[in-house]
């Protein structure tokens, strides 16, 4: 069986510009420009959201990504946006009725740990337990106010939940959102 | 592997924010081969590699760009819609010795940009402008009339 013959014809589908012989083939697409245009007004719109987003902390390290939870005798300051990869800080003050016989006993769940990625405590607790799903962290006090920090940095996006408890005081759970 | 998806994502965003850019009038390199040099000038490759600057991550992340660059090549050959999503299409800035306003309002091209491709072409007044084609790389094709 010998070789089929081709039979569609050869065109130039280019869109051309001008008549006859000095037409130019340009390709031009204005229809589709014009649906471009329309496109690139609406996502500079969008990037203008993202950004004011940004300068308010919706997406991290600015005033709406500060929380703040409060028992009897416990503040935490924490962000409730964070970011993967970039350091954060949760605080937390205790009251006088936090100190028995002067030490702290304060119950942090592994989540601080793994996902939102614990770094250092300061200051350094006495003595570290781990059990029921978390450390307990034992710290030398005498009066209130008395403050520990968390430094974190979260590994990696999504929601992750939290619990934070004060020996004799009501825990305080919580959630981060860690954004890319 | 997060390294080849931050990577990933870097070369779309990059594209992305290149191609929503405006066409810059007498440019020599196309929005295409901009995010090339964006990426790797180290803006989104920060993000990329994070705290990890061994050769071998950032081996990956310039294999997972390169990847990305060929495989969008390919999908432009593929389809002249993807091109012309990519790339943007010629536009005909001066039709029949007509300056096209929509064009010129919607490039943000000024008549001094004009001017300068037809100097460059041996035209010396716009009206003497037959056709002008912004290309896809940003330069103005000047022809004459005839």
């Amino acid at each position: 069986m010998g070789a089929q013959p081709f039979t569609s014809p050869v065109e130039d589908s280019v869109p051309k510009v001008g008549e006859g012989e000095k037409a130019i083939a340009v390709g031009e697409n204005l229809e589709f420009q014009r649906k471009w245009w329309r496109f690139e007004r609406v996502v500079w719109a969008v990037f203008l959201v993202i950004l004011v987003c940004d300068v308010m902390g919706l997406l991290g390290r600015g005033w709406l990504a500060k929380a703040k939870a409060t028992t009897p005798e416990l503040t935490l300051d924490y962000e409730r946006v964070a970011r993967a990869g970039t350091p954060s800080v949760m605080t937390l003050t205790f009251g006088d009725g936090a100190i028995h016989e002067g030490k702290i006993r304060v119950y942090v769940s592994d989540s601080v740990v793994k996902p939102l990625g614990a770094q250092r405590i300061a200051p350094q607790p006495a003595m570290s337990m781990v059990g029921d799903g978390g450390i307990t962290y034992t710290f030398d006090a005498s009066r209130a106010p008395a403050v520990v920090q968390i430094a974190l940095e979260p590994s990696f996006p999504g929601v992750h939940d939290f619990t934070v408890k004060v020996e004799g005081d009501q825990e305080i759970d919580g959630k981060v959102l860690v954004v890319p | 592997m997060p390294t080849i998806l931050h990577a990933v994502a870097g070369y779309f965003i990059l594209l992305f924010l290149v191609r929503v850019l405006k066409r810059r009038a007498g440019s020599q390199m196309t929005l295409f081969e901009f995010v090339l040099v964006f990426l790797m000038g180290g803006i989104i490759i920060l993000s990329t590699v994070g705290n990890d600057r061994s050769v071998t991550n950032c081996t990956c992340a310039v294999m997972a760009v390169g990847l990305m660059h060929r495989g969008v090549a390919w999908a432009k050959s593929k389809s002249p819609r993807i091109g012309a999503i990519v790339d943007g299409t010629p536009l005909v800035v001066i039709r029949d010795g007509v300056i096209q306003e929509e064009v010129m309002r919607g490039m943000k091209l000024r008549t001094e940009d004009l001017e300068a491709a037809g100097r460059s072409s041996g035209v010396t007044r716009v009206e003497d402008i037959g056709y002008a084609v912004l290309e896809r790389n940003g330069r103005i094709s000047v022809f004459g009339k005839s």
